[in-house]
């Protein structure tokens, strides 16, 4: 039966926004799943939840605040706003090369091609005033990278809407954690002259409130993984993501709960992902395969190999403690920013990732090392060797560098991956 | 004096041998947000490490694998090869990611050989605009820090008179290179733009004093250099960090001159002289440092940065700019959104080419260049 393409050829013609997209898409797929697996539908569930608050949010009477890189969402919240976290776009586009590549194509009439196919989407999507929404206002980070740092600024001007940028320090110490204080109040500033509201404290606990639920249950979930078997499915590595946008939002907590649930049932059964049974254990040392997310369905069912971590950083998110106390809110608030995933790694000193990379291994346990490498992401490519290098010295596992597009589908196709790691575990990993 | 000096631009380390011969201390700097005069008050002699002259980065690439830059990859190979062998360290800022992790690997590589070198990073804010005195009270900290381990490193102590001394010194190099780049508003100036580029390179590795003496004997000469009056288009140049003066040429040698550039090897380091308040030396080195236009990694001058280029072209009558992009530098990848218009509406028309570090493709520069020149060119 020929595949439905009715959506993507209508973004594809300019005649649908990405928004609308992603909504209807998700509604195609719950409708689909209830019929098939309705024990699944609570995958779907937060996608849901997230398309169609942020499509819907000026008819709901709410703003809409776009943001880039480690932001506080939980402040955001709490004024009422609705924040829609730019990554999400690409991320959800990244299955359907053809999709990503029209935005990507539009954004490299400005942007070198090296730059990060993340950074491209958003832009593209931008350039070619496919959003659907307009921003109310935009706040950007200065991390994780170089292409943030092109893209975030031109999209301000752009947007031409209010604007707050954060300035993250290079290293996570106490001078950095009160700069970002400091910034978080100024922060606040902006965000009541922007809504002509006061800060609600009580708001603003609600969503620390959810924020620690969330984190919580999203640590006890990454602890099931190194129960061997690994109980879950690489694949469920990859909506750890969704909460750096839906975090202080009980849908999320709902999630990692039925997440945590199911892994729970699958170590009393003792069983995982692997049909054969694990046989290895792969720690992905860097960050997602998005557009080919197939890739660990794959290596579950060839090699019994399921992928217990990534190198995101996603294991243990900071906690708020004493609720009442503002300004410990604020400081665990910029140091879960600093620590969002591939910022904790990846954009300071190459100390913070080696260090999240040995803490993978000591607590996880893999046996296969593979650097599957989002090319775009070159600040971790550039520091790769000193981490592999750490990782044969000390754990004796030598480490596959496998380079793809974790965005842009046409770098390199599912087949080729599929090859280059069966070189890998063929003559190194099964030798 | 004899100031040829100035226009080998090959990487010698005969003034760094020289420095250090004398007991003192010298260090390799990356990037320009690094207070140059804080190291020279501590008669450390700081030398801006480059890749000029790199031709292959085997271990460049390894290290840094070849989704890098070429000119971090070369830095880095550089190092390894013991070009810079007779530094004592590097101390960084988080420059763009390409040299903070060429600082990085560099560190790494020494510490795995014991070779007891100096290695520091500090942080510098890269907005500084919008809540500037946040920014500036933490990196004026930073400084403070550096200055610290510095006078550990040396055994020395930093006084007020001697920061304030380097600071005059450095302000005299940067009027005598303004000086430099006004003869090239003439009509028909006196130095090609690959010429300038070897004097501004120059600056990376001989110490100041000998600097200044060099730059007033060529100033002092200019009188008796010959017009250029053979170029058909004035051109600004534009882009990723340059230190490759062939790269000029190919261009130069097709019929354009470079009359002005927007380079951090050229010359960006000196478009500003450095104002002191004798009550904070510490504050107006940073102020200096933070507002001074030399790099996008800086987020909130990018404006200010494009009307500069624009304004600064309109003034030395440039007929076109070349905007040159290392491959995988996305700090200046993006300036074209909005620059190109600016110039455009000034009617001066952009080129944008890719690079590399090794000139391999020179053949493919000069016929795009030429045809631009071609494109752009007035008569008289």
């Amino acid at each position: 039966m020929p595949k439905d393409t009715r959506l993507e050829d209508a973004v594809m013609a300019g005649e649908m926004s990405v928004f609308d997209f992603c909504c209807e898409k998700v509604e195609g797929q719950m409708e689909r799943m209830k019929e098939k697996n309705p024990d699944l539908l609570w995958t779907l569930q937060i996608q849901y939840d997230m398309w169609h608050q942020v499509r819907d949010a000026h008819a709901n009477g709410k703003k809409l605040v776009f943001f880039g890189g480690p932001v506080p969402v939980d402040i955001i919240v709490a004024f009422d706003c609705v924040p829609v976290y730019l990554d999400t776009i690409p991320i959800r586009l990244s299955p359907n090369p053809v999709l990503t590549g029209k935005f990507i194509d539009a954004a490299e009439r400005f942007v070198p091609p090296t730059t990060c196919g993340l950074c491209k989407t958003y832009l593209g999507t931008l350039v070619e005033d496919q959003y659907g929404v307009k921003a109310d206002a935009f706040v950007y980070s200065t991390v994780p990278c170089d292409s943030s740092r092109v893209v975030y600024p031109n999209m301000e001007r752009m947007m031409n809407v209010p604007t707050f940028s954060f300035d993250f320090p290079f290293r996570r110490d106490d001078r950095g954690y009160e700069y970002m204080v400091n910034q978080i109040e100024r922060f606040v500033t902006f965000m009541e002259e922007f809504t002509g509201k006061k800060l609600d404290w009580d708001k603003m606990k609600e969503a620390m409130t959810n924020s620690n639920n969330t984190f919580e249950l999203q640590g006890k979930c990454c602890d099931l993984r190194k129960h061997k078997p690994c109980p879950l499915p690489g694949r469920m590595l990859v909506l750890n993501g969704t909460s750096n946008a839906m975090a202080c939002y009980p849908e999320m907590a709902n999630l990692l709960q039925q997440e945590l649930e199911v892994g729970q049932m699958m170590i009393e059964l003792g069983m995982g992902p692997c049909p054969g049974g694990e046989k290895h254990r792969a720690a992905l040392l860097q960050n997602m395969p998005w557009s080919s997310s197939g890739i660990m369905d794959w290596m579950e069912r060839e090699y019994d190999t399921v992928a217990i971590m990534d190198a995101f950083g996603f294991q243990h998110g900071d906690i708020y403690e004493d609720l009442n106390n503002r300004h410990d809110c604020f400081k665990t608030m910029g140091k879960k920013m600093q620590n969002n995933p591939m910022i904790h790694g990846a954009a300071g000193p190459v100390e913070n990732y080696t260090y999240l990379v040995d803490k993978i291994f000591s607590d996880y346990e893999p046996d296969v090392s593979i650097f599957l490498g989002h090319i775009g992401c070159k600040h971790t490519w550039a520091v790769a060797k000193i981490v592999t290098d750490m990782i044969q010295n000390k754990y004796g596992i030598p480490s596959l560098y496998l380079d793809i597009d974790g965005i842009d589908g046409r770098y390199k196709s599912l087949d080729e991956m599929k090859g280059q790691l069966s070189d890998y575990f063929d003559t190194v990993v099964n030798k | 004096m004899d100031y040829q000096k100035l226009f080998n631009s090959e990487i010698s380390g005969e003034s760094v041998a020289a420095w250090k011969a004398q007991g003192k201390k010298a260090l390799g700097v990356l990037c320009c947000h690094v207070p140059v005069e804080i190291l020279h008050a501590l008669d450390i002699m700081p030398v801006r490490l480059r890749a000029t002259g790199v031709t292959e980065t085997p271990d460049g690439d390894t290290w840094m694998s070849t989704f890098s830059c070429s000119y971090a990859r070369g830095i880095v190979q550089h190092w390894l090869d013991g070009v810079y062998k007779d530094l004592d360290g590097i101390v960084a800022t988080d420059g763009c990611m390409m040299t903070w992790r060429a600082f990085d690997n560099a560190k790494y590589t020494d510490e795995l050989k014991d070779a007891g070198k100096f290695h520091m990073l500090i942080g510098a804010p890269r907005v500084y605009g919008t809540y500037k005195d946040l920014g500036h009270e933490f990196y004026v900290e930073e400084l403070k820090d550096m200055i610290t381990a510095l006078e550990e490193f040396t055994g020395k102590k930093l006084t007020d008179e001697n920061l304030k001394a380097s600071i005059a010194k450095y302000n005299e190099a940067r009027e005598l290179v303004q000086k430099v780049y006004e003869l090239r508003k003439e009509k028909h100036p006196v130095i090609s733009g690959e010429d300038c580029l070897k004097i501004t390179l120059a600056y990376s590795d001989i110490p100041v004093e000998e600097y200044i003496e060099l730059l007033k004997a060529f100033l002092e000469d200019a009188k008796n250099r010959a017009p250029i009056t053979d170029k058909r288009a004035r051109l600004m140049i534009i882009g990723s960090a340059l230190d490759n003066p062939g790269y000029l040429k190919v261009i130069e040698d097709k019929g354009g001159l470079f009359v002005h550039d927007a380079l951090c090897y050229g010359s960006r380091p000196f478009n500003y002289t450095m104002e002191v308040n004798d009550g904070d030396i510490l504050g107006s080195i940073a102020d200096y440092y933070l507002t001074r236009l030399i790099c996008p990694r800086m987020m909130d001058n990018r404006e200010r940065m494009q009307r500069w280029i624009t304004d600064t072209a309109k003034e030395f009558g440039v007929d076109g700019v070349i905007y040159e992009k290392m491959q995988y530098c996305e700090c200046w990848g993006g300036e074209s959104m909005f620059l190109e218009p600016m110039l455009k509406e000034a009617g001066i028309p952009m080129l944008a080419v890719e690079r590399e570090e090794h000139l391999a493709n020179a053949g493919q520069l000069a016929i795009r260049a030429e045809a631009f020149i071609e494109m752009i060119e007035k008569e008289d």
